[in-house]
């Protein structure tokens, strides 16, 4: 077991830079996780970390060792990605074995020792009973039960898993988290985990490094990342429905500071926040502009005013879940989402009160661009 | 314009492989209606025989109550969109998707209208003269889901047409396409895998599983009343909580905790005749009452992982030798290995047969 370091790593590929200048440590035992959308440089990453890839630029350690030019064999690590199908031919007992028995392992483990290490794994995933049988008698959780023991059968310094559950079904999915999430704890193993997924980075990580175009935007722990986003980009990686980016101009008005955006998105925002929106605003065209976030779940709506801070909007689109309903608004450059915790129906057209719960309000640089 | 209705119907292959299995359902004029399941359930074969792609074995298929058994794909003015996509490889994005508005013969200015209004809703403005080998696979899908939905058929049929597209996009053209549909005077059959579609999309979701339709209902009856352990598991997530139990009473049941029995009321009557048999107890992980001491109705469990997601967290404890989930609010501290009794309300147990697996109670009437 082992921590992993990166010190000031770039990565280039001709003029492309697919790092830059990425630094972060992952102590011993710590289940860390690189989020961020593809193409950020996760993958690159943990190829530089496997040895698979050189970097153009900085250093890569795990533990005290400098890895840069020790070979991808010798580095003691275990990589798995996103699409590892098990041999349909094998028991569930030989595929898990399987990376024990590499040709480069031979006489590593006596058969004793094999059984017990695979008897381990399987207990650990529940799946110690189906030893004897093949892929094709087990359900689709159970196989990837196997397909997870397979990949961490072996003790290595660290993990490398990339995108591991992203091709399971949703309900799927939800099971294999935990699963994981209590095997690396049980085995307090050091994981470095790649995904795009902002849910199961939050679930499962100890810490999580949120990567753009190969710069790092923020590292903390899920809670900070969620609730403390360093930048808009940020903000957006995690939650769903994605968290409401409006560029707004900042008005004096009778009661202080208005906020106002298209049409009618217009409230007095509330005088304690003033400092914090006065520090991040900028001037263009003479007027003092800024953008603002908030969640979804933080947007109130009601068909009758609800206070001197709501505003009227046009229902775009309701969708309803079975226990909660996502609206949806129309504005200029983006669209505007609420997410009650009920299941009703709003026509398209209908027009109905707004309320943003302003001690969830959020300031930011603008960094990302706003679609619809 | 169509009203859709298939009577008893089934499909048989190769003479003893039965996909569907004596499925009847009505689908109104203008309605959105989800066909739901797992893969292998027969949803697809189901649509494929709406769609005359496929032979039906036996019963019959209505359109505006008559049979059309024996219409030719081409002759039930159906529009489909596939999960794989069946696009014109050497025909522009624009060629493709006005590709069925040439052939009913409509004017050159009308469809070049039509083509860039349904681009733009589907996002699609800015390949529409690339070829579809150019695509990604999400866009090739949205296009040939454009293709689909600017026909203005009276029957759309869609089969898994998002599955192919990140989450971002998914959730953007699953508006678009209610929308859509909303505009056009189209009744709407979709299938899917994914619930989350299916509950977002339809007035209506038909539950199979097996070839066998296991409900159909709204969001709510299925979620509030599933009719049994099937569509109890499948609708919802994370997945109900089953847990082993026995009737005491028509409105109590108990369950083994360790030594103890722990009674767990309900507030609907569970037939006479299953006191003192087993039965299977569900609750919703978003239902369960996770409780920091002991309480009578509060069954012991031992926290094994805790997953933060923003807003709540979502617990994973061992119970006996099973597990169970709950959902807590953000602001219950819980640490792993933690002991917490779990109870449920009353109006949120349901019961089932323990070997048929059908509802005892909490059945929509």
């Amino acid at each position: 077991m082992a921590g992993i370091k990166l010190e000031n790593v770039t990565m280039k590929y001709g003029s492309l830079v697919a790092l830059n200048n990425v630094s972060f440590e992952c102590p011993e035992g710590e289940f860390f996780t690189l989020l961020g959308p593809s193409g950020a440089g996760k993958t690159t990453t943990l190829e530089l970390i496997a040895g698979i890839k050189r970097p153009s630029k900085g250093f890569i350690y795990i533990g005290d060792r400098m890895v840069n030019d020790i070979p991808p064999e010798e580095r003691d690590v275990a990589m798995a990605f996103e699409n590892y199908a098990l041999y349909p031919q094998f028991t569930v007992y030989e595929n898990v074995a399987f990376p024990l028995r590499a040709p480069r392992r031979k006489g590593e483990l006596t058969s004793a020792q094999e059984r017990e290490r695979v008897n381990e794994i399987t207990t650990l995933l529940g799946i110690n009973e189906y030893l004897g049988r093949k892929p094709q008698q087990l359900s689709g959780g159970q196989k990837q039960r196997v397909s997870l023991a397979r990949a961490m059968v072996r003790r290595p310094a660290v993990y490398l898993l990339d995108e591991p559950i992203a091709h399971l079904d949703a309900k799927l999915k939800v099971s294999a988290r935990s699963t994981l999430k209590h095997l690396a704890h049980q085995l307090g193993i050091t994981i470095l985990y790649v995904t795009h997924n902002y849910r199961e980075a939050l679930a499962l990580s100890d810490r999580v490094l949120a990567i753009r175009k190969g710069i790092v935007e923020q590292i903390g722990k899920p809670e900070e990342i969620y609730e403390s986003p360093a930048s808009d980009f940020v903000a957006r990686l995690v939650g769903d429905p994605p968290i409401n980016l409006i560029d707004v101009e900042l008005e004096n008005g009778a009661n202080g500071l208005y906020v106002n955006a298209v049409g009618n998105f217009q409230f007095p925002l509330n005088e304690n926040l003033t400092s914090r929106v006065t520090g991040i605003c900028r001037e263009k065209n003479g007027k003092r502009v800024t953008r603002i976030g908030v969640r979804p779940p933080y947007v109130g709506i009601s068909p009758e005013k609800l206070s001197d801070a709501s505003f009227q909007l046009p229902v775009y689109a309701s969708v309803r879940e079975a226990k909660s309903t996502v609206v949806t608004f129309e504005l200029t450059h983006s669209f505007f989402q609420a997410l009650l915790g009920v299941s009703v129906h709003f026509k398209p057209g209908e027009m109905v009160w707004v309320e943003i719960d302003q001690s969830k309000l959020y300031f930011f640089n603008e960094t990302v661009e706003l679609t619809k | 314009m169509s009203t859709v209705e298939a009577r008893k119907i089934w499909k048989i292959y190769d003479g003893d492989v039965v996909a569907v299995k004596d499925v009847s359902f009505r689908c109104e004029d203008q309605e959105f209606v989800a066909v739901l399941g797992p893969s292998g359930c027969g949803k697809s074969s189901t649509l494929r025989m709406i769609a005359g792609l496929e032979d039906i074995s036996k019963g019959e298929l209505l359109f505006d109550d008559k049979v059309v058994n024996h219409l030719s794909p081409r002759n039930r003015n159906i529009a489909l969109a596939f999960e794989s996509y069946a696009l014109y490889p050497p025909l522009t994005v624009y060629e493709n998707i006005g590709f069925p508005l040439l052939a009913s013969g409509m004017e050159k200015k009308e469809i070049d209208r039509k083509v860039r209004a349904m681009a733009e809703d589907l996002e699609l403005t800015e390949v529409l003269g690339r070829k579809p080998g150019k695509l990604s696979g999400g866009q090739q899908q949205r296009v040939s889901l454009a293709r689909a939905l600017v026909r203005d058929p009276s029957v759309l049929l869609l089969d898994e047409p998002l599955s192919h597209m990140d989450q971002r996009v998914r959730t953007v053209i699953r508006a678009r396409i209610r929308r859509i549909h909303d505009e056009l005077t189209t009744t709407t059959i979709y299938v899917t895998h994914d619930q989350e579609e299916a509950v977002a999309l339809a007035d209506k979701i038909i539950v199979m599983s097996m070839g066998v339709i296991q409900q159909v209902g709204m969001v709510d009856d299925l979620f509030n009343y599933p009719a049994n352990r099937f569509v109890a598991g499948f609708i919802g997530e994370p997945s109900m909580n089953f847990l082993n139990g026995k009737v005491e009473s028509q409105n109590r049941v108990a369950l083994q905790n360790g030594d103890a029995l722990v009674p767990w009321s309900v507030d609907e009557n569970i037939p006479q005749s299953f006191i003192n048999r087993d039965v299977i107890i569900g609750i919703r992980p978003e239902n369960v009452q996770a409780n920091k001491k002991p309480l009578e109705s509060g069954v012991k469990a031992q926290v094994k992982v805790v997953e933060y997601l923003g807003e709540t967290r979502i617990l994973t404890l061992s119970y006996g030798d099973s597990e169970i989930k709950a959902v807590v609010p953000i602001n219950f501290q819980v640490e792993e290995s933690e002991n917490l009794w779990l109870s449920g309300a009353p109006g949120d147990v349901h019961i089932f047969d323990a070997e048929t697996e059908q509802a005892l109670i909490k059945m929509k009437s």
